[in-house]
């Protein structure tokens, strides 16, 4: 299989950056629950890389339960959670929106600095995008803690593990088939209890402001 | 093979649980699997005393890993134990019923799956998977009753630990970059990647072992990141507080001492000792101001382990004999501190609440547990004849030339716990309950686990079997 064109990794690391950036900007949890489903795609393509140049049964079925994972299941249940509480608009965020997107770009920023350099000498040719990788995984982080719903740190911290193995796919760190399914095993397993959290939370608080959990304070 | 049953021995007993329809099943299967685990423990351990390594393939176990799985089948017995007589109290006054109990259980056997696996595990992806897979199968257990504050205690240890592990991820495969850029890590062990450690790039090795730190770090409750302990280990029932405080710490500790091994390899031992040096301190001095100002005794013991993980952590930085007393350490605050939860169980059963203030004359109500409270309070702060004065003496006499100012402000602040502490214990063992409950113990089996860990922890103290030490020893010599 030919090699696929640095521009359309750098394309691809784009989005996955991009989808984190306006994670959060939007306000509808069905935008942000689509918007990790585009950025899912897209970590879902550069895990097709690996597994089309050296075909093997093994990897093409840990690429298979990595995309029913992150495309289908993960989306599904959001949706459901979505619908049967209907929590049409994310509880707000700790800071206004200027100062949010001043943060990101200056973790965008930050990365792009002397601290990040040695990175940089893991990735074969693409420096850009690997440093990239290392800005979404940072505002990934920042999104966790500046949203105030739990859909949304949850979408944070799948974006977090988009934005690691992202990193770990420029970085030319393919995990085994057999690991790789482990992973995805483990996120499946993640998504469906922090789903049934979400339930819980929401019969107990009526709300996912996290802000209501104010109890233990003792 | 012992490996393979002390692995698989929890999860058929999780399976064999969801197919019960009693409760008393349930307990049989639950001890039986116990007492199992212990009989794999002990083949392995037999096998690592004589030739320093056991098992093969996928699952190998060293003297450092000996040590962890030692906590864990020991607190696991007992807390196995235990929940057979709390929870026959809890379903008697009408708190939980027979489908909850099975939940119990069925979340317990995959807890104790995970970490076995954890510790046995030869790949450090596969370590992540298991110690992630503890966060998973805990949730549940820690908002076991269904109350919001337990609700919220789950939400937190479920986001912060799930925030620590990803970073962990990140670390761990900052290391594989390390060591071959650009290459498949395949299926790499922790001897294959430690093999190669000389060789690494070592500013990725400081970034991944720092992020490792924080990742792993998380889980051991390592101060800043511990925020999610005192509230996960107040609102668990008491047989999971003493697993998560005895035993699930041990485990993610040993990620971050294996991944030191392998940082020290490749920049000497500097670099990790100065990050642990750090972190240990802080991890003392912070529970040590918070515990003079607690009301509830479930979050005074958690932040008692937050203060002993960081006094294991400074003597891993200390390194040397340091490391020898931290691995001791980790040993006897696993029991003093499963004995401690076992007793804060029963003092639950009886009095209804774990405010401080509402518990009172234990030593009357509870002639056992109050006694069993006491010693733990004695033991768990160091006081002689217990083995944890000794392991914080030799930890501080490790530190004290390198590093003299560290020794004394741990030592100040080791003081400062135990007057806090005493404080506390003693209003709940001689003080005045405001209601006073009936005399009398509830159950032999919220009994005999608290004492046969006290009688052990009390025997170590004094007397160290030579295989134990031996496996110290040893273990020390890969952290050396």
């Amino acid at each position: 299989m030919r090699p696929i064109a640095p521009q359309t990794l750098l394309f691809l690391e784009i989005a996955i950056f991009s989808a984190a950036v306006f994670l959060h900007l939007t306000k509808k949890n069905s935008s942000a629950v689509r918007l990790y489903v585009a950025q899912s795609a897209a970590v879902s393509f550069l895990l097709m890389v690996p597994a089309f140049a050296e075909p093997s049964a093994l990897l093409l079925t840990a690429l298979v339960a990595t995309v029913a994972v992150k495309l289908l299941v993960a989306p599904y249940f959001f949706f459901g959670l979505i619908r049967r509480h209907r929590l049409r608009f994310s509880v707000s965020t700790y800071l206004n929106t200027p100062v949010t997107v001043l943060i990101i770009a200056a973790l965008a920023a930050f990365t792009q600095t002397e601290a990040f350099r040695p990175l940089t000498q893991l990735a074969a040719g693409g420096d850009r995008s690997l440093l990239l990788s290392v800005a979404t995984i940072m505002i990934s982080l920042f999104l966790i803690i500046n949203r105030k719903g739990a859909l949304s740190q949850m979408l944070g911290i799948l974006s977090l593990e988009n934005g690691i193995v992202s990193f770990a796919l420029f970085a030319g760190l393919e995990q085994s088939p057999g690991l790789q399914l482990g992973i995805t095993f483990n996120i499946l397993i993640w998504i469906i209890i922090a789903t049934v959290f979400i339930s819980m939370i929401y019969r107990q608080f009526g709300s996912l402001d996290v802000t209501a959990m104010k109890r233990l304070t003792e | 093979m012992a490996l393979l049953v002390l692995t698989l021995t929890p999860l058929i007993a999780a399976l064999a649980s969801l197919a019960m329809r009693a409760v008393r099943p349930l307990e049989v299967l639950a001890v039986l699997a116990a007492l199992l685990e212990c009989g794999a423990a002990a083949v392995a351990a037999v096998t690592v005393s004589a030739a320093g390594r056991y098992g093969s393939g996928a699952l190998a176990l060293d003297s450092l890993g000996m040590v962890v799985l030692t906590t864990v089948v020991l607190v696991g017995t007992a807390a196995s134990l235990y929940s057979v007589g709390y929870l026959r109290q809890e379903v008697a006054k009408g708190i939980i019923g027979f489908r909850r109990v099975k939940q119990y259980y069925v979340l317990l056997h995959l807890f104790l799956m995970a970490m076995l696996y954890g510790v046995c595990t030869v790949n450090p992806i596969m370590m992540w998977i298991a110690v992630e897979a503890t966060t998973l199968s805990t949730a549940f257990l820690i908002s076991f009753y269904n109350k919001p504050t337990a609700m919220e205690a789950a939400w937190k240890y479920l986001i912060i630990n799930s925030i620590g592990l990803l970073l962990g991820f990140f670390g761990t495969l900052l290391f594989f970059a390390a060591g071959s850029p650009g290459a498949q890590s395949a299926f790499v062990t922790w001897e294959a990647l430690g093999g190669g450690a000389g060789a690494f790039n070592a500013t990725l090795v400081k970034i991944a072992f720092l992020f490792i730190l924080i990742g792993y770090g998380t889980k051991t409750g390592l101060v800043p990141m511990h925020t999610w302990l005192p509230d996960a280990h107040s609102k668990a029932p008491s047989p999971i507080s003493a697993l998560l405080s005895g035993a699930l710490l041990n485990c993610a500790l040993l990620a971050i001492l294996k991944f030191k091994v392998i940082a020290d390899a490749a920049l000497g031992p500097a670099f990790a000792q100065n990050l642990l040096i750090f972190f240990g301190l802080v991890s003392i001095a912070i529970p040590a101001f918070i515990i003079v100002i607690q009301k509830n005794y479930k979050r005074l013991f958690a932040y008692s382990s937050v203060e002993h993980m960081g006094i294991i952590t400074l003597g891993f930085g200390f390194g040397g004999l340091g490391s020898f007393a931290a691995l001791l350490h980790m040993i006897y605050h696993s029991l003093a501190k499963s004995v401690l939860f076992f007793s804060a169980g029963n003092c639950l059963l009886k009095y209804g609440s774990t405010k401080i203030d509402r518990v009172g004359g234990a030593l009357d109500a509870l002639p056992v547990t109050g006694k069993v409270l006491l010693v733990g309070f004695l033991a768990i702060t160091g006081v002689p004849p217990f083995g944890l004065f000794l392991t914080e003496v030799y930890i501080l006499t490790a530190g004290i030339a390198a590093h003299p100012l560290v020794v004394v402000v741990a030592l100040f602040l080791l003081a400062l716990i135990f007057v806090g502490f005493l404080r506390f214990i003693a209003a709940m063992v001689f003080g005045a309950a405001p209601e006073p409950p009936v005399r009398g113990e509830m159950n032999p089996l919220t009994i005999v686990p608290p004492v046969a860990l006290l009688a052990l922890l009390l025997t170590i103290g004094i007397y160290l079997p030579p295989p134990l030490e031996a496996w110290i020893t040893a273990a020390a010599e890969i952290l050396r």
